[in-house]
């Protein structure tokens, strides 16, 4: 991404904003271990379920814990999960993509309809039932969310492709005698990576949901770790009178995604030049 | 309502009291002033109707088929059974009048009240009794629970008031087995498929309540049955409602919709005493159910085939701690598979104190020390780890938590996995395909537990998945089953458990206490509860007019 352009999406204030919040995600997340006044997993049945205090900022959960430690390791897992899970997808989509788009005939035809059959599938239950039969543990997690969620890149990359290939420049160095490697790494896929940055950044969003819904399901990342998920899992038991359990996760995963969502639209608004013009 | 647990034994997806809130209430729901004093004194009257809740929907109202505890707790006010358990669980007649044992203890021989009628106004019998039996000893009759009565070589009935069996050898079960076995109407059933009759949807009993409407996904309502063979109930309706979500359950106590429900330790001991409103209109109770929970080995992996890792890590968990932090204190330390206080729990025996040191002894003797330095215990290079499966229970979840921390520090790396009943059932324990697991045995009153510790039933499916076997204790279970005299049977049963506990195939985590929450409209209930538990006495409960909802008053 150019200089000019980074500084072009920050100028819009949503995606200001949003980066703001990521980037301090990622400052508690790194510096969690130094920050955290408790170790997350430290079981004290003499301090069950207390109120927010001096003492514990965000209260303690079922089993003493303390919920504000929880929360900051619990950012880490968001993080990881969503980076992990959308570098995996997108690294699939952009092949595949690359793949349809470029070569177009058959490939083109037997790629896109492996993403028509993905897509037919609800992408939530199509990874609940590839949990239920793996181990349910993070890395499992980070994995299956990336192996389900590359469509979206694939059609996206293919379009690009499509229209980039038809273009002048393609055409002049193609005429020229560049090999398809050439043309694939130096032309066409440069040229597509604004789409691809946007959609990456509002797919991490998605992921940081998908995880937070696995573990409050149970299946995503398992005790004693802790996640936004299954802290929330465990405020639903007593929210009637323990609603810090449910209030903190609940504003982190809200938060969280709306700072990816803003970052991302920012993004779009910001490099796309037809969307710029529209919205100005 | 808490029934008998007729059922041999069956291991529990929820321990009584394990039920846990969820849900969207806001503190302080607006409570509209109420003038009604729930505390006078009411003199007994007829009428009214119970509402209670219970989370799923029976599949059909024939116990022996459909099962599950929801169809249990309905049947149980419409079907009798020959004997029943007073309060203070000691065996009384219920549609027998009397029971005689012959000399040679092998022929029990039932004589029927007489004037018994079913529902419909038809006579029953001993006819009913022996139908019964030939149904639940039948093999087409899908039922878990045949084993017990097909030990029977000869039932008969030779006048309509009496019922006889007869046993090859002395069975000392088999009155606790009639007990539990709810006797059916021929004249209804005869011909009929059991499995599939209209029967199941349509019950015709003998007991205090009859059905009265079934509406599918919402309720049962049963009502006062006049011809009822033990007298009639103070209450005029019972309803169940189905409510799978136990947080709606207790929004639907608090709005006096439901009269009763099975409340968790957190609403027990922190939300009810923090709400006066509650408390002045809702009344709680607190009784120990016939079941405990327990980490169980495979013992055919290792390391668990060597009773020195056993023992070390019932050592390394501290019982106190899971009692006070999983059901803040509300429930009992557990060193025999009996009911805590009850004549077959060995009264010498203690759990296994909480010493991390005799814990690590252990351990080394075993082989296990921290060769390599990384904080796990190890053996021949191998580390000791592994998996600690349970199913999705709040309490089963915060105790394998709690355990996880404790054999760490003795250096046993544990991990955790939580799996929905059925797979768990299906995948795992029917497989033997386990290292470790956290669950609960929930027992009937009868001491025998054969079926859970002998070493013959071990095929997939029964009950002794772990793989226990010692050839004292399968002598001793052989031989409780056969003595009927209860000193003697319990001098067995307490060798029994001794060695158990010194074997520590499994390690006993605790006996958590029922915590039923009934509205104070309700009267009658004993309080503190009996050894039957409160539920012993339903049909003495009542309701004051005065105290009664949703009814049209003259006044």
């Amino acid at each position: 991404m150019r200089r000019d352009l980074v500084i072009k999406a920050l100028s819009n204030p949503l995606a200001l904003v949003g980066f703001v919040i990521i980037l301090g995600i990622l400052v508690v997340a790194t510096l969690a271990p130094y920050i955290a006044p408790y170790d997350p997993n430290a079981i004290d049945v003499k301090a069950i379920l207390l109120e927010p205090s001096a003492l514990h900022y965000m209260g303690t959960d079922g089993l003493g814990r303390d919920v504000f430690s929880r929360m900051l390791y619990g950012a880490r897992i968001s993080l990881l999960v969503g980076i992990v899970a959308v570098g995996i997808a997108t690294a699939i989509g952009v092949v595949l993509g690359a793949l349809a788009g470029y070569y177009r005939g058959w490939i083109d035809v037997v790629i896109m309809r492996m993403v028509d059959v993905m897509l037919s599938i609800p992408t939530f239950f199509l990874i609940l039932a590839v949990i239920a039969f793996l181990t349910p543990s993070i890395w499992n997690i980070m994995i299956v969310i990336g192996l389900t969620s590359w469509m979206g890149v694939t059609r996206l990359v293919r379009a690009e492709f499509l229209s980039l290939r038809e273009r002048e420049f393609v055409m002049a160095s193609q005429t020229l005698g560049a090999k398809d490697r050439r043309l694939i790494f130096k032309h066409l896929l440069p040229n597509s990576l604004t789409p691809i940055i946007v959609s990456s950044v509002l797919g991490v969003a998605s992921a940081v949901l998908i995880e937070s819904g696995l573990s409050f399901l149970g299946l995503g990342v398992q005790a004693p770790q802790a996640s936004w998920g299954n802290i929330l899992t465990d405020g639903k038991e007593y929210i009637q009178f323990a609603w810090w359990l449910s209030l903190f996760p609940g504003l982190a995963i809200l938060i969280t995604v709306l700072g990816y969502n803003l970052l991302g639209e920012g993004l779009r608004d910001a490099l796309d030049p037809r969307s710029a013009n529209k919205n100005k | 309502m808490t029934t008998i647990n007729n059922h041999p034994i069956v291991p529990m997806r929820l321990l009584i009291g394990a039920f846990i809130l969820s849900g969207l209430a806001g503190c302080g729901a607006p409570e509209h002033t109420t003038t009604v004093d729930y505390d006078g004194d009411y003199p007994v009257e007829q009428g009214g109707s119970l509402v209670e809740a219970t989370r799923g929907e029976p599949s059909g109202l024939i116990p022996m088929i459909a099962g599950e505890s929801a169809a249990s707790a309905v049947a149980a006010n419409i079907f009798n059974s020959l004997l029943k358990y007073d309060k203070n669980l000691e065996l009384e007649g219920e549609l027998a009048k009397s029971w005689q044992v012959s000399p040679d203890q092998k022929t029990i021989t039932f004589t029927l009240k007489p004037g018994l009628k079913w529902a419909d106004g038809q006579p029953l019998t001993s006819a009913d009794a022996l139908f019964t039996w030939q149904l639940v000893t039948d093999d087409n009759t899908r039922t878990p629970y045949g084993a017990d009565y097909k030990l029977v070589t000869k039932a008969e009935a030779p006048d309509p008031l009496t019922f006889r069996v007869t046993y090859p050898q002395p069975y000392a079960p088999a009155l606790d087995s009639w007990a539990g076995l709810q006797i059916l109407p021929e004249h209804l059933l005869k011909g009929q498929d059991i499995n599939t009759t209209a029967f199941r949807r349509n019950p015709v009993g003998s007991h205090y309540y009859q059905l009265k409407e079934w509406r599918n996904g919402e309720r049962i309502t049963l009502t006062r049955n006049p011809n009822a063979t033990q007298g009639q109930a103070n209450i005029d309706q019972l309803v169940t409602r189905f409510i799978p979500d136990e947080a709606s359950q207790f929004l639907e106590l608090m709005a006096n919709n439901i009269d009763s429900m099975a409340l968790n330790p957190i609403q027990y001991a922190r939300i009810f005493p923090a709400r006066p409103d509650l408390n002045s209109k809702i009344g709680l109770y607190k009784e120990l159910g016939n079941s405990y929970t327990y980490l169980g080995f495979n013992l055919k992996h290792k390391p668990f085939d060597d009773i020195r890792v056993r023992q070390a890590i019932n050592y390394a968990i501290d019982k106190q701690e899971l009692i006070d932090g999983v059901l803040l204190g509300l429930g009992e330390p557990v060193a025999s598979p009996y009911k805590p206080g009850t004549r077959w729990t060995n009264p010498k025996l203690k759990p296994y104190p909480y010493d991390t040191a005799k814990a690590i002894d252990l351990l080394k003797a075993a082989g296990y020390e921290d060769h390599d330095g990384d904080g796990i215990v190890d053996k021949n290079g191998k580390p000791l780890s592994f998996e600690i499966l349970t199913n999705q229970n709040k309490q089963r979840e915060m105790s394998a938590v709690l355990i996880q921390r404790r054999l760490k520090e003795i250096g046993i790396d544990v991990t955790i996995r939580v799996l929905e009943w059925a797979s768990f059932v299906g995948r795992y324990i029917k497989t033997g395909d386990f290292d470790v697991v956290l669950l609960g045995w929930s027992l009937s009153l009868d001491p025998d537990q054969f079926s859970i510790w002998h070493s013959s039933q071990q095929a997939p499916g029964q009950f002794n998945f772990i793989g226990y076997h010692n050839p004292r204790v399968d002598s001793l279970l052989e031989r409780g089953r056969l003595e009927l005299d209860p000193d003697k049977r319990m001098v067995i049963y307490h060798e029994f458990a001794e060695i158990l506990l010194e074997d520590s195939p499994i390690v006993y985590l605790f006996a958590g206490y029922g915590l039923p929450a009934i509205h104070k409209r309700v009267k009658g209930i004993d309080n503190p509860a009996p050894p039957a538990g409160i539920g012993h006495n339903t049909y003495e409960w009542y309701i004051p007019r005065a105290l009664r909802r949703n009814e049209i008053s003259t006044q």
